[in-house]
């Protein structure tokens, strides 16, 4: 075993050994946040579908995202239902209403003038819901009149819980306005909610045409389909594109009226990811936040290794005089920036996780570290150093031991 | 006898006929700094030899050129012009590979320590070692043997932090010897040792020169170690003035105080003398000088034996056979007569000439200290 002098390097100079763990971990965390949010915001994209039980979807070739699904005639679900490989087509509806914050009890009477909010409303038959939890389906079974509403306790406080911080069992009873008419909370479901809105409730479908009167009950958002056992999705989504017709998007003209598109399960999930995290500013300013993280850790590292080499210059020369050649001097520096990075790395994390903790509570955002992004970030943690030790090198290199005598 | 140019007794040349390997030669060097008008000469056809295991002490003012010359032979400066053998390996226009490995098997020692803080002494010695590629019990042997050596023995595993300016130079030292390098190059190795450490230091570089066959060359204008110094070479405005053998000049000394007139002579004057010596070399039968002829030179045997052949009357006889340490043909130059005797070489002999000029104006000098002597031994009546 050689010594190990990148390692000692590290273990002696504790100061500067702690800037340079400071810098990275500063770094690292920032990374770590925009990777959370990012992966919050692919997460929110998908979380109501992810509650949703179908194997394929229907939806307008005009979708855009969640809460603007576009609507096609509910004509095409009971169409799509007619295939023997259908065991169950349900038409669902989704659309963004305004929910009035509940009148407080200590309310001054006749001053309440309301206090309108943004929520994302969703139809369903109680007999049936298409949802996978089961405490869904449960809560779903209250919804027997077209005046009852579960609401989300994942909404924030501003719709106006009875304790001011979410909405629990003691809302149930609770009366307000949704859309156009009066509702009443029947039940509190978890859920969680888009980025489009902060709320959500479910009504049956004549409370959803309440909510959203300006959306025929024969015009649907979506038709959820689930497959008969061992019938492959992509092989009942080609027959049954076929039977509705090719979508507008296509290049080759249809006799048909073209007003459906069908997706798979993971289509569906992939474009709605797409779409939020690729196609919206949001998930490019958090990989922009990655980058610019990045290369504030490059500079911070950089000046470490640099003022290190620097103070060390006569010491590398001596090495380089007595025959180690340049490449050992970079590996050195290289093994040095990189395990800086390992150093730097773990308390990071342990700081990510509870910030992820702190966030996530605070904002109502999915933050999850998984161990995908504690991979990713260690990688670049590490490609972050190495750059910086190249960067460093340059330095290194300068190292002339005739300057020693 | 070919024809060379003639060679100064003093360079050591004259080895007793053993041939010692050159560990360094250097020939025809010239080194410059600074491009353009600002271009400056640093050194001046530098020609010099260093034997194998012989210690070499380079001194002159600051500036003559003898660290540039030192890093030049180090191969921390790359060779501009002129050629420069280390180890019997060229180092004009040798390739980075080539100068690497060269770099191995030499032994620096600098005026700092450079050591890294975050090794101890024992790791900073072992850097040496671990790129030679030294067995580890071998060189974890020799590490313990060198420190203890330098008086270190009970801080080997001592950070440089915890260690007096003195011991972080013995552990560079150590780190310059580890390796058995076939040649050390040092600057001012002893400057920041007190006199026992750094007598203890020179003394190991002798143990090295004489076991190990190692060559040091050092720097320094420490003049307590100036005695283990094999050769003393003076460098003065980029050029050697003087590439002294100690050891012969000594011995010069000493054969020179053998004859009378140079008795009273101080060494200074005496080492003055070897300096204007030439060496002349004769191969058995050879005839050096010839009765009658007129006399130029003054002989000092160095080697060899030689009959003094007189002849009286067409009669030739020998009167004498002379040995090393002996001297002849002072009578002519004395007295400005011509050879009163022939000289022939009975065996192949290395002689030390003093041309007549030379030899008078020392006659002169010697005759000037007696006066002198005489004058203040007067004038304290």
């Amino acid at each position: 075993m050689k010594t190990p002098l990148a390692w000692k390097n590290i273990v002696h100079n504790k100061v500067r050994t702690a800037v340079g763990v400071a810098g990275v971990g500063f770094a690292v965390i920032l990374i770590f946040m925009q990777m959370g949010f990012k992966g919050a915001v692919r997460k929110t994209a998908t979380q109501i579908y992810d509650a949703l039980d179908f194997d394929l979807m229907l939806r307008s070739p005009a979708y855009l995202h969640l809460t603007e699904p576009q609507s096609f005639p509910r004509q095409r679900v009971f169409e799509a239902a007619s295939l023997p490989g259908v065991a169950k087509a349900r038409p669902f509806y989704l659309g963004l209403s305004e929910w009035q914050r509940p009148q407080p009890a200590d309310a001054p009477p006749g001053g309440w003038q309301g206090d309108w909010r943004g929520i994302i409303a969703m139809g369903v038959d109680p007999r049936d819901p298409p949802f996978v939890p089961t405490a869904l389906r449960r809560e779903s079974l209250r919804l027997t009149d077209a005046r009852f509403v579960l609401i989300d306790n994942k909404s924030k406080p501003e719709f106006g819980p009875a304790n001011g911080v979410r909405f629990g069992p003691q809302d149930v009873g609770v009366e307000t306005i949704l859309g156009s008419g009066r509702v009443r909370i029947v039940g509190v479901i978890t859920l969680g909610t888009g980025l489009a809105a902060n709320g959500a409730c479910v009504a049956n479908v004549e409370g959803f045409a309440r909510a959203c009167p300006w959306q025929a009950i024969d015009e649907v958002n979506f038709g959820l389909l689930s497959l008969a056992s061992g019938v492959d999705p992509a092989t009942a989504k080609r027959e049954i594109q076929s039977l509705l017709g090719a979508p507008t998007t296509s290049s080759v003209p249809s006799a048909q009226p073209a007003d459906v598109e069908v997706l798979t399960r993971a289509e569906v999930v992939e474009r709605e990811e797409y779409r939020w995290v690729v196609e919206t500013p949001l998930g490019q300013i958090f990989n922009f936040g990655v980058w610019v993280a990045l290369f504030v850790g490059v500079a911070i590292v950089y000046q470490v290794l640099s003022a290190d080499i620097a103070n060390m210059m006569s010491e590398y020369a001596t090495l380089k005089a007595m025959g180690y050649p340049n490449r050992y001097l970079a590996a050195v520096v290289l093994e040095q920036s990189v395990l800086l990075a390992l150093v730097g790395y773990e308390p990071s994390l342990a700081v990510s996780w509870g910030l992820y903790l702190l966030v996530g509570g605070r904002s109502g955002l999915p933050m999850i570290l998984t161990w995908q992004i504690a991979a990713t970030v260690l990688a670049l943690a590490v490609l972050m150093c190495a750059l910086s030790g190249l960067a460093a090198l340059r330095k290194l290199f300068q190292a002339d031991p005739a300057d020693l005598f | 006898m070919p024809a060379l140019k003639p060679l100064p007794a003093t360079s050591g040349i004259f080895t007793g006929g053993q041939q010692i390997p050159k560990t360094i030669k250097v020939s025809h060097v010239n080194h410059y700094f600074g491009d353009g008008e600002l271009r400056k000469q640093a050194l001046h056809d530098n020609r010099r030899e260093v034997k194998r295991g012989e210690i070499v002490i380079m001194t002159g003012p600051s500036g003559s050129g003898k660290t540039t010359l030192l890093t030049l032979i180090g191969t921390l400066r790359t060779v501009q012009e002129g050629s420069l053998k280390v180890l019997g390996r060229e180092l004009h226009g040798a390739s980075r590979d080539q100068i690497v490995e060269l770099r191995r098997e030499l032994g620096f020692i600098f005026q700092a320590h450079n050591l890294f803080e975050s090794l101890t002494a024992y790791q900073n010695v072992n850097r040496a070692a671990e790129l030679a590629g030294m067995d580890r019990g071998l060189a974890r042997q020799r590490i313990e043997m060198l420190l203890t050596r330098l008086g270190l023995g009970q801080r080997i595993h001592y950070k440089p932090k915890s260690l007096s300016g003195g011991q972080k130079q013995r552990v560079a030292i150590a780190r310059g010897l580890v390796h058995q390098p076939k040649l050390v190059l040092a600057d001012e190795p002893t400057a920041a040792l007190d006199e026992q450490s750094g007598r203890e230091v020179v003394t190991l570089f002798q143990e090295l020169a004489r076991d190990e066959g190692c060559t040091i060359v050092m720097v320094t204008h420490d003049n307590r170690i100036l005695d283990v110094a094999d050769r003393i070479v003076n460098m003065v405005d980029g050029h050697i003035r003087s590439d002294v053998a100690v050891h012969e000049t000594s011995v010069i000394c000493e054969f020179l105080r053998q004859f009378p007139l140079f008795a009273d002579l101080q060494t200074s004057t005496l080492t003055e003398v070897a300096d204007k010596m030439m060496v002349e070399e004769a191969e058995a039968s050879d005839v050096i000088i010839r009765q009658g002829d007129p006399g130029e030179l003054f002989y000092l045997i160095r080697s060899g034996e030689v009959d003094v052949v007189v002849e009286e009357g067409g009669r030739r006889r020998k009167v004498a056979e002379l040995g090393p340490g002996q001297y002849f043909g002072e009578a002519a130059l004395l007295r400005d007569e011509p050879r009163n005797a022939t000289i022939i070489a009975r065996t192949n002999c290395v002689f030390y000439t003093l041309g007549k000029a030379d030899f008078k104006d020392v006659l002169a000098r010697s005759k000037s200290f007696v006066e002198e002597l005489r004058n203040v031994l007067a004038s304290r009546t």
